[in-house]
């Protein structure tokens, strides 16, 4: 047992991890952020995905202990109040979501790759979710909408 | 069962915990999948993420990757494009920012492409409490601090990843070479496979019968007739061993050929 | 925004006197995607609860074995671990969950007593206090086998010299005291005997797994009341709730089931399979207890789609009549029944295909092998039989060199026709699909089959 302290979202947290204590874990079950979901525990399924120092991972593949200290994104970061993202937004606009069991994942994977290309082209917008499982198989409109939303980001940066 | 994970600030110190018994931690991405489901010995981890081995050099043509970088840094740093479609040819993107370098080494087939390509550089594994580099692929475990190696001259460095998908799918056929060229003909070869075997494997039958001959479609397809003879493909739910041995001559050639 | 196809109002025109639709054909915003795209939907996981115990399991490693024994002796001494469960602790450890529409027999166990038939098959679940605990747990329970030989395949198992696998004595559900569901409409060897030409061909499905990216799970929380509460991902709240009343032996009103938000089902999510033996552990230690599948346990364990195997034989005339067609289907039940009797009936209902055909005779098989138990999934007993039917209809029209679809209208069923179940056909459509499908794609259908009409040419 480990005390480990994270910025979740900007705010510090403290929690008490056991070795087997995934991010995941400490995530849903001590910090009480369900958004981030286990599809696998196998970071087969990026249902987990969340970014750790601005960075997408598979929050099920890491030891909490292991970043003590670490900077995290989670899906319930991202609105602000009840304005959403832009790639919230574009995702329900876009009508991106079908169970919704993979949409925070999703997201948070879309939110990294324009963070990184504001102007990604299809093919790249596909590698970015390469790793991000839609078993409703609703990828055409996911992917429209990640588009969309790089459009909503760069012209809501020009006003 | 896990019973306690290490986090040591120093390599000494992550020396110290696996001479008593602890078990390397890179990325994770290759030991948790099993940890997190199935029960295991008591296991205690030693996680390399602040023992400061990650980082990229580049002095000259000289590439020094510490054990503990990850992927997407290969990915995403300019001064090795040479290595980003490697490693964008493995699993996706939420994996590649903590896989790492040192444990892309020890992976089981049909993972670990950037040991491919490392082994077809020539690179070097530092391995701590060692003075002498060790060459690749290696087989017994160790902490490996950094990897090091040549960068060749454009057009020598040769890349091909058969998979089932475009993108996060597990090796069928990798092959990665180094090719040399003078007067029309292969002076020098060094090439390496993955998928094909439990383990990376330099293909020494078919360095041997480029050398000497013009890279052509002939001098390749008889490379790949003898390269046959030392794979050992595996069964697997991405391809059966038949399928790999089928499509080898065809993937070494468009690796070596490019087309 | 997302494309919405225009809707065709050329059809049927007197059937829809006001042509006024409030949803249909509008952008309606689903109620469910707000909490989707914040992360706030609650899946049955996004509970925690103090004091959770977990549930794990021990799995049968073989097709087909007997147990001799089974040690779990090493399993309780692993720190964390609360209580094993074995059959001994379920209060009716045989089930069926079709016995709610009167299905019988109960051929399934909760655990497995004397024997196993399917690999992966549940024999003891451990409770602990943590979900490593309860996996390290599950691992080390010692199960004596004795290993007997192993039915894999459907015909294999119908075959007179198979071992019987069932206790019920056959390897194959019986309907009614028939081997097979049955379908008989006038006489289809007389119908071959007419036909100018027989085609006969095999068909054939792998199971498929519907893989949903959550995986199968509940959380059971004992009430002050005595109750259990179900937070369950279940896609059948009342078939489960009734099921593991009677797997309890308690009354229907002990439990009530919280659901109805699924991380993807497809079927996969009907069966009644975590919440039985999390009711147990959660009795027997008075703690919340969750039972989830892990991903290699919903890959294997969990009931996939049936394979199929579909030998359809038919009788044409030269002009493209079919006039007789015979069918031979095999569900592979695996080793339960689950819901593979009515899936099979299901085919049975669907032959011959939305065609009118004079005289066909089906024999629908529900098959059970020693492997993982099929079940439900997207249009059971429907789908592969349609792949089967249409891949058929497709090699025929080759064969005689026809257009497939002027095959398929010739052939198609009309409102007013009998069906070979005897039911009178009504709204069919079929025709004015394809004519409009044939439209869309640019495929030219000769006057003739552009005047055709599903009304009351078979009246």
């Amino acid at each position: 047992m480990r005390i480990v302290n994270l910025k979740v979202n900007g705010v510090g947290k403290t929690f008490i991890a056991r070795p087997e204590t995934t991010l995941l874990l400490a995530l849903r079950e001590q910090l009480g952020l369900t958004g981030a979901k286990r599809g696998c525990a196998q970071g087969a399924c990026g249902s987990c995905t969340v970014l750790l120092e601005g960075e997408p991972v598979v929050s099920c593949l890491v030891p909490a202990v292991t970043v003590d200290g670490a900077d995290i994104a989670t899906v319930e970061g991202l609105a602000d109040g009840p304005a959403l993202s832009h790639v919230q937004q574009a995702f329900l606009d876009g009508f991106a979501t079908q169970c919704g069991f993979c949409t925070p994942g999703m997201i948070m994977s879309a939110e990294a790759l324009l963070d990184r290309n504001p102007d990604p082209t299809r093919d790249e917008v596909n590698e970015a979710i390469s790793g991000n499982v839609c078993r409703c198989t609703g990828y055409e409109p996911i992917v429209s909408a990640i588009l969309d939303a790089a459009v909503r980001r760069r012209e809501g940066a020009k006003l | 069962m896990l019973t306690e994970v290490h986090v040591p600030e120093d390599v000494p110190a992550a020396v110290g915990l696996i001479a008593s018994g602890a078990t390397i931690l890179g990325g994770g991405t290759a030991l948790m999948p099993a940890l997190n489901d199935y029960g295991s010995p008591p296991t205690a981890l030693v996680s390399l993420r602040r023992t400061g081995l990650a980082g990229i050099t580049v002095a000259g043509s000289t590439v020094t990757l510490g054990a503990t970088t990850t992927l997407a840094q290969i990915e995403h740093d300019a001064r090795l494009a040479l290595l980003n479609p490697v490693v964008r040819s493995i699993a996706s993107v939420p994996v590649r920012t903590l896989a790492t370098v040192g444990g892309n080494l020890f992976v089981r087939q049909p993972h670990g492409d950037l040991a491919v390509a490392l082994v077809a550089l020539d690179a070097r594994a530092t391995l701590a409490g060692h003075d002498e580099p060790a060459e690749l692929p290696l087989r017994q475990p160790a902490l490996v601090t950094a990897v090091t190696f040549e960068r060749p001259e454009p057009g020598i460095f040769k890349y091909v990843k058969a998979a089932r998908r475009r993108f996060n799918s597990a090796s069928l056929v990798t092959v990665a070479a180094t090719v040399v060229e003078s007067g029309g003909i292969v002076t020098g070869a060094r090439v390496a496979l993955g998928g094909v075997g439990d383990h990376v494997l330099r293909a020494h039958a078919v360095e041997e019968a480029l050398i000497g001959r013009p890279l052509n479609e002939a001098t390749v397809h008889a490379a790949a007739q003898d390269g046959l003879t030392e794979l050992s493909p595996a069964d697997d739910a991405y391809a059966s061993a038949w399928y790999r041995k089928r499509v080898f001559p065809v993937h070494l050639r468009r690796a070596l050929l490019g087309c | 925004m997302p494309r919405v196809n225009p809707i065709d109002s050329d059809y049927f025109k007197d059937e829809r006197p006001d042509d006024k639709f409030s949803v249909i054909g509008k952008t309606v915003q689903r109620s469910d995607a707000l909490g989707h795209v914040t992360g706030r939907t609650e899946f049955f996981e996004d509970r925690t609860f103090p004091d959770l115990a977990h549930v794990k399991i021990h799995r049968s490693a073989h097709h087909h074995a007997r147990i001799n024994s089974v040690d779990v002796s090493e399993a309780l001494r692993v720190p964390g671990v609360l209580r094993v469960i074995t059959h001994r602790d379920v209060p009716s450890n045989w089930y069926m969950v079709l016995r709610l529409i009167g299905i019988e027999p109960n051929d399934e166990p909760v655990l497995a007593e004397d024997r196993v038939l399917y690999k992966g098959e549940p024999i003891v679940a451990v409770v602990a206090d943590s979900e490593a605990a309860a996996l390290e747990g599950a691992a080390r329970v010692k199960v004596d086998y004795t290993v007997l030989p192993a039915v894999l395949d459907v015909e294999a198992a119908l075959a007179p010299d198979a071992p019987v696998i069932k206790q019920a004595g056959t390897n194959y559900f019986v309907y009614e005291g028939h081997h097979a569901r049955r379908l008989r409409f006038g006489d289809v060897e007389q119908g071959f005997a007419q036909a100018d030409r027989i085609f006969e061909w095999r068909y054939s499905s792998a199971p498929i797994e519907h893989a949903p990216t959550e995986t199968t799970g509940c959380v059971v929380v004992p009430q002050s009341s005595g109750r259990l509460l179900i937070h369950s991902n279940t896609q059948a709240a009342f078939f489960t709730l009734d099921n593991t009343a009677l797997i309890l032996d308690r009354p229907f009103t002990d439990l009530q089931v919280k659901g109805g938000t699924v991380g993807g089902g497809f079927g996969g999510k009907v069966d009644v399979m975590v919440e039985p033996l999390a009711c147990i552990a959660a009795t027997l230690t008075n703690r919340p207890v969750k039972f989830v599948y892990t991903r290699e346990e919903e890959m294997q364990v969990s009931s996939p789609r049936a394979a199929e195997r579909i030998y359809i034989k038919d009788g044409v005339m030269n002009d493209g009549r079919i006039v007789a067609r015979k069918v031979m289907l095999y569900v592979d039940s695996g080793a339960y029944s689950r819901h593979s009797p009515y899936g099979t009936t299901k085919a049975c209902a669907h032959l011959p295909g939305p065609y009118t055909i004079p005289n066909v005779y089906a024999d629908c098989h529900c098959v059970y092998t020693n492997r993982t138990p099929s079940s439900a999934m997207r249009g059971f007993g429907v789908t592969i039989a349609d792949f089967a039917l249409e891949s058929q209809m497709d090699r025929i029209a080759r064969a005689l060199e026809m257009d497939p679809l002027q095959f398929r209208l010739k052939n198609a069923y009309r409102d007013g026709d009998l069906k070979a179940h005897r039911k009178v056909a009504e709204g069919t459509a079929l025709i004015e699909v394809i004519q409009r499908a044939a439209a869309l794609v640019g495929h030219e259908l000769p006057e003739e089959y552009q005047a055709m009409s599903s009304r009351g040419a078979g009246a």
